[in-house]
């Protein structure tokens, strides 16, 4: 059960001359530190963010000057997102650090509200396997870094074969 | 062949489940994360058990998901049932999923994803006590469709409002009526002109919430 209190968006008020109907409106779901650090970057870049995460005390991984809107929920609570104002967003990224939150908060962006870009990071490469397939784009840490590591291994080999 | 069914997580609930259907003659694997759990499972006759998480698909795979008939999912976290469901239905090939779901809210939703019974307990089995609360001569309520419509089964005692009345004498409410009446061992689907006897067990079939005036009407409580 989500804390009703939690429901009210912080910082800037929705709908104001501050946001643009033509700016782009991110949802990111889980204040790790990769959330954190995708949503400073596109507050500054680009449009406005909202970050939700079940943990206040999460948000302190943004940026000083991060302009974006913190909500405190479970986001697998379709009653959070809504007060995320998830509708109106482009873009839905969920990196949570439970692949299955994840997995169903990107289902949930994806099959009941239609947004057009939805990301989710899972841990498991099994599951992201299952899933890539079930037709959600998905990022897999651990193969991300097989391959980083393998690429440098690689090279490491060519440069001692010559 | 016996039908196979896949129970995962939700200790309880498991245990009795698993009984049951043991008893019914299905072959049933359970899978709990948890050790002391999956050793108390253990103690039941002819389950097998799988220690693991269940919404991984290596476990699923192991606990032999690929030959399931039906998967029933009892986690208390709506994601890791979602998830669990998927993986049985799709990637397993599972006919039939069950899932229980803590959010209401989420049973659209679940069903949506292909999840073919979705089972709020929360929502079931609140109603269910608030109705016993109050009316103590109904020893069953079964909520259908999302409680709008409720099956009530209420027993007629002795000098009662309804005894020795034929059905079409009793003014019931609308939008309930009487679908079945139990007599010691006769199962009798009542006509207008079926007279009720005390010791009665009546089956109402009710919407909109109109047993407790139909309870009235018959018992006169």
């Amino acid at each position: 059960m989500h804390r009703s209190a939690g429901l009210k968006p912080t910082r800037a008020a929705f709908g104001g001359e501050h946001m643009r109907k033509d700016e782009k409106y991110t949802v990111i779901v889980g204040c790790g530190r990769l959330g954190a650090s995708l949503a400073n970057a596109i507050s500054d870049a680009e449009g406005s963010v909202m970050m939700v995460d079940r943990d206040e005390h999460a948000f302190r991984k943004l940026d000083a000057a991060y302009g974006g809107l913190t909500l405190v929920g479970d986001a697998t609570d379709v009653a959070v997102l809504r007060s995320a104002q998830i509708e109106r967003a482009d873009t839905v990224v969920s990196v949570t650090n439970d692949d299955n939150t994840n997995i169903m908060v990107a289902q949930i962006a994806r099959n009941l509200y239609h947004i057009p870009n939805v990301v989710c990071r899972l841990y498991d490469p099994e599951r992201e396997v299952v899933y890539r397939e079930f037709g959600i784009d998905t990022i897999c840490p651990t193969v991300l870094s097989t391959r980083e590591i393998d690429r440098l291994l690689g090279h490491e080999k060519e440069a001692t074969v010559r | 062949m016996k039908m196979q069914v896949l129970l995962i997580g939700g200790f309880d609930m498991a245990k009795a489940l698993a009984a049951s259907l043991i008893q019914k003659k299905y072959r049933v694997t359970a899978i709990h994360p948890n050790d002391a759990c999956c050793e108390a499972l253990s103690e039941i006759k002819d389950l097998l058990v799988i220690q693991g998480d269940g919404s991984k698909p290596y476990i699923l795979d192991e606990a032999g998901a690929g030959r399931a008939d039906v998967a029933i999912a009892l986690t208390d976290n709506d994601a890791d049932n979602l998830v669990i469901c998927e993986l049985c239905k799709k990637r397993f090939g599972v006919p039939r999923t069950v899932s229980l779901v803590k959010n209401a809210e989420n049973t659209a939703f679940f069903r949506q994803m292909g999840v073919d019974a979705v089972v709020c307990a929360t929502n079931t089995i609140t109603g269910i006590l608030e109705q016993l609360s109050f009316i103590n001569d109904m020893t069953t309520l079964i909520p259908v469709g999302d409680g709008r419509l409720s099956v009530a089964e209420v027993t007629i005692p002795e000098g009662a409002p309804a005894a020795d009345k034929k059905l079409w004498e009793i003014n019931l409410p609308g939008e309930v009526i009487v679908g079945c009446i139990l007599r010691k061992d006769q199962t009798i689907i009542p006509r207008g002109d079926t007279r009720i006897l005390a010791g009665d067990t009546l089956v109402l079939l009710s919407s909109a919430h109109q047993e407790t005036d139909a309870i009235h009407e018959l018992t006169g409580r």
